[in-house]
């Protein structure tokens, strides 16, 4: 099996790509739209800088070639989301070509803005041009995945790789979108248009399925339902699709120095893929935590901190173990809890000096996304600090004997379990704050 | 009066511009009804200019009339490009070269007359066609036909800015005895100009001096960071003309338009200009054509213009739209250039006309090396009779712009002077200089205009 894809991915610079209208998504139609991304007669396109020194990041961190000069096509089709009837992309020249992320080819990256929204309500169709003109890169492959799997993958590195880089935010599964050519032993199809993440493992893999039993006898073009999760046909395809591009007019050559290409290296932050390899070493972490942790820049920042103060062992297991499971029960991302840093260090401190216990550990963890607050004094505050004063905990044991006679007869008859209970008995006492080992401890004592 | 003689006067404060005004909108009313010069004639919005103007005169036009070419966009007055399609279509903002001109104290007395979107070259593409000052079965040329034609009929102060893609401009002002700048292309931006061929359209100035272009020639020029094709250099001060040749396949015409030429002319070289002749007319069309039919594609009935009511497929709405709106030429043009820019077609057509034409910019500048003006007829014939357009086939109405395609595909700033008369039929010279040196061309226009 063969698989080849084209990922459109929306750049978050703040205006559209041609024109100074903002990016920012509005609930109310056709209000972020000017004479230029509405395609009004005589208003002329202007290039976004910002859009391109973005794409060549993308471009930079997939390892690919940047041309020095580079133009804008127009590609024709008449389509009623389309405000002049012609997309401005680029087609002879994209600004980049020839890059590779792990062993998958990247055979072009280019920039063209995306068209309108068409929104189908019963049977009229209502069209919204807010989106008309947001930046869009699309990342062309070679066909080099073997399976569904294999692109899945890749597009997480992606999406990871266009984070760190801060080019790309995914504020909805609108946006990332793919093209994908799938050929098993019979002729290649292509499914046209899949929007989201999610949905391009889903069309992929309902594709891949079909075209190992049944290997497609034509050239096809199929759509995606993902509501019945079924792909359609769109056309047979006995010829290629015919745009006829020419150069935009209204848009001049665009020169890429070499030193603007060097700035933007420059400017490109440690990735993901280096940044676990340094972690493993650094840190002595094994490979998957180190993965883990460099998956997602802001926790990988919040890890380095943390290590700077806290073993760092400790500090890996205490992120991946506790704090990604409470960030996801809790619906919310790392970028969004209210943690601080020092809060931490301190909350862990505390923890790796044997003063507080798991438990007090996560339930400040659960506090401390919601609202931040300096874990020592709460804990002060709260009396959670470990009993350490064996005179106490003696006391604390010498009552939970008085009160649970029969619990204490049964180990002395030797059921080993009952100290368990004798033990849960005492911490309960000390509201968590007894160590529960020293407890036990003291308590075999007492009832010897 | 000479426009310059009535700016001082209006700085004096000797003229009334709001009577100025009155007398022009009522001269343009008149004369439209016999030649057809306008499609809009934008009265309250002049009139409220000139309310302003006359109460406190401010920038270096203050007052003065300005016809504008129906496919520069002026805010809240229907700018139709001479369609049907864009009919009732009113922009919401001000052409670039508008502004400039408002900015400096200029009257926006209305919208001329010309063939659909500048697809002609006697203004007959169109439902309104101006007719010849001189001789009203006669043409004004094309397309910019109604600024040329109100251009030479007004007896008020008066500048026309116009569009010249293939000819436009230079074409209508020999056709009507005036004088026409086009300028070097990406000079003047063309920021709410109405596209026909991006890559070649440039807006430029009719009056009926050279002398009276100048003003306004300082003040459209300039970049516009909202063109991206436009230059971010000024044009060269240098007005000296050493040096001139006349291009020897252009004068292969009608004897009597060369003899009256170069009756006016001395000292010249002859200069051979062999590409330009064989393959300006081929690769002005094929990328005028290609990029025409992109442009015309957002003109679908759906978001302004002319419309019908929504029925079938968005493919069939489209098409009906299309088909009932466009012109005739329009349609062919959207056909050929489609054609020329189809998979498997492009290489040959599109591609090579891309390639030929800068062989033809070659061409010119191994001769402006040696020459500061190039000079040639504007048109291979008189002001034809309407009876006789009608009878030519789209080539031959297309072999009409055999003198004027060269420099316009070059983007080489050119000059149609109005030169003597066949009968009551005038004739033009059209000189060429190399980019950006307009000066030069202003500065040897006088002259010939002065013998």
């Amino acid at each position: 099996m063969k698989i080849g894809i084209e990922i459109h991915v929306q750049l978050n610079t703040k205006s559209k790509v041609f024109c100074s209208c903002t990016t920012q998504s509005s609930e109310e139609p056709n209000t972020n739209v000017c004479e230029i991304c509405g395609g009004f007669p005589g208003s002329k396109p202007v290039l976004n800088k910002e859009t391109l020194q973005q794409g060549i990041k993308v471009a930079l961190a997939l390892n690919s070639k940047i041309a020095s000069e580079t133009f804008f096509s127009r590609k024709s089709y008449f389509y009623p989301d389309m405000t002049k009837n012609f997309q401005i992309t680029q087609y002879e020249t994209p600004f980049s070509i020839n890059g590779k992320l792990d062993n998958i080819r990247i055979k072009r990256i280019h920039l063209e803005e995306d068209p309108g929204a068409l929104i189908h309500k019963g049977s009229t169709c209502l069209i919204d041009y807010n989106r008309a003109g947001i930046p869009l890169i699309e990342i062309v492959t070679e066909p080099d995945f073997k399976s569904p799997n294999e692109v899945r993958l890749f597009l997480r590195k992606l999406i990871t790789i266009l984070e760190y880089l801060e080019v790309y935010t995914r504020k909805s599964e609108a946006t990332m979108k793919a093209d994908a050519n799938i050929s098993t032993t019979g002729e290649k199809v292509e499914i046209k248009n899949i929007t989201g993440l999610k949905e391009i493992e889903r069309a992929l893999n309902y594709e891949a399925t079909k075209q190992k039993e049944t290997p497609a006898k034509k050239q096809e073009t199929l759509g995606w339902n993902s509501d019945k999760g079924i792909t359609y046909l769109m056309r047979t395809k006995e010829t290629e699709d015919d745009y006829g591009y020419i150069y935009d007019p209204d848009l001049v050559k665009i020169e890429i120095p070499k030193e603007l290409v060097s700035k933007l290296k420059s400017q490109i932050p440690e990735l993901s893929l280096d940044k676990s390899s340094r972690f493993k070493k650094q840190y002595k972490l094994n490979k998957e935590d180190a993965e883990v942790l460099a998956s997602e820049q802001k926790l990988a920042e919040i890890f380095e901190k943390v290590a700077e103060k806290i073993d760092p062992d400790l500090a890996a297991k205490w992120l991946i173990r506790d704090l990604l499971k409470i960030i996801n029960y809790n619906k919310t991302t790392i970028n969004e809890i209210k943690l601080e840093v020092k809060h931490l260090i301190e909350l862990l401190g505390l923890f790796q000096q044997g003063k507080i216990t798991d438990k007090t550990v996560k339930d400040l963890l659960i506090e401390l996304i919601k609202e931040p607050f300096s874990p020592k004094e709460y804990i002060k505050k709260h009396n959670l600090e470990i009993i350490s004063d064996s005179g106490n905990l003696e006391k604390l044991c010498k009552e939970a004997i008085k009160e649970q006679p029969k619990a204490v007869k049964d180990y002395k008859e030797g059921n080993e379990k009952s100290i368990y209970f004798l033990t849960g008995q005492v911490m309960r006492k000390s509201k968590g704050t007894a160590n529960p080992k020293e407890v036990e401890k003291i308590l075999k004592k007492l009832i010897r | 009066m000479i426009l310059q003689h009535y700016l001082k006067e209006v700085k004096k404060g000797d003229v009334s511009i709001k009577k100025t005004v009155k007398a022009i909108l009522r001269e343009a009313k008149t004369l439209n009804k016999k030649h057809h010069c306008f499609n809009i004639i934008s009265e309250d919005l002049a009139l409220s200019q000139a309310e302003k103007q006359e109460k406190e005169p401010k920038g270096r036009l203050a007052g003065l009339p300005i016809s504008i070419k129906d496919c520069i966009c002026v805010k809240d007055v229907e700018s139709r490009a001479g369609s049907e399609i864009l009919k009732d279509y009113v922009p919401p903002f001000n052409a670039t070269v508008v502004k400039k001109l408002v900015d400096e104290g200029a009257i926006i007395i209305g919208k001329t007359s010309q063939d659909e979107f500048g697809f002609g070259s006697f203004s007959t593409n169109t439902d309104n066609i101006p007719k010849n000052p001189l001789d009203t079965e006669r043409s004004c040329g094309g397309s910019s036909g109604g600024s040329a034609c109100f251009t030479q009929l007004t007896k008020h102060p008066h500048a026309s800015i116009s569009e010249s893609t293939g000819g436009s401009i230079a074409n209508p002002a020999s056709f009507c005895g005036i004088s026409g700048l086009t300028p070097t292309y990406g000079l003047v931006s063309r920021y709410g100009l109405i596209d026909y061929a991006n890559s070649l359209d440039k807006i430029g100035i009719m009056s009926k001096t050279t002398e009276e272009l100048s003003p306004i020639f300082d003040v459209i020029k300039g970049h516009d960071k909202k063109d991206s094709t436009s230059l971010d250099i000024s044009s060269n001060s240098n007005n000296e003309v050493k040096k001139i040749a006349i291009i020897k396949e252009a004068f292969e015409i009608d004897p009597k338009i060369k003899d009256i030429i170069l009756s006016n002319l001395e000292d010249y070289d002859v200069i051979s200009l062999p590409l330009t002749k064989k393959y300006a007319i081929p690769t002005y069309y094929l990328i005028a054509m290609a990029e025409a039919s992109t442009n015309l594609a957002k003109y679908c009935g759906l978001r302004y213009g002319s419309t019908l009511p929504l029925k079938g497929s968005f493919n069939q709405f489209f098409s009906e739209v299309r088909s009932k709106y466009f012109t005739k030429e329009a349609k062919r043009r959207i056909i050929l250039g489609t054609f020329a820019r189809m998979a498997g077609f492009r290489d040959a057509y599109y591609l090579k006309a891309m390639k030929t034409r800068t062989l033809i910019i070659n061409e010119y500048k191994k001769a402006f090396k040696k020459y500061d003006v190039l000079i040639s007829p504007t048109m291979p014939i008189l002001s034809p009779k309407f009876s006789e357009i009608k009878k030519l086939s789209p080539l031959e109405n297309y072999q009409m712009d055999t003198l004027t395609t060269g420099p316009n595909i070059a983007g080489l700033p050119h000059l149609s002077v109005p030169t003597n008369s066949i009968g009551k039929l005038p004739v033009g010279t059209l000189l060429i200089s190399n980019h950006l040196e307009e000066d030069k061309l202003l500065n040897f226009g006088r002259k010939i205009e002065e013998k």
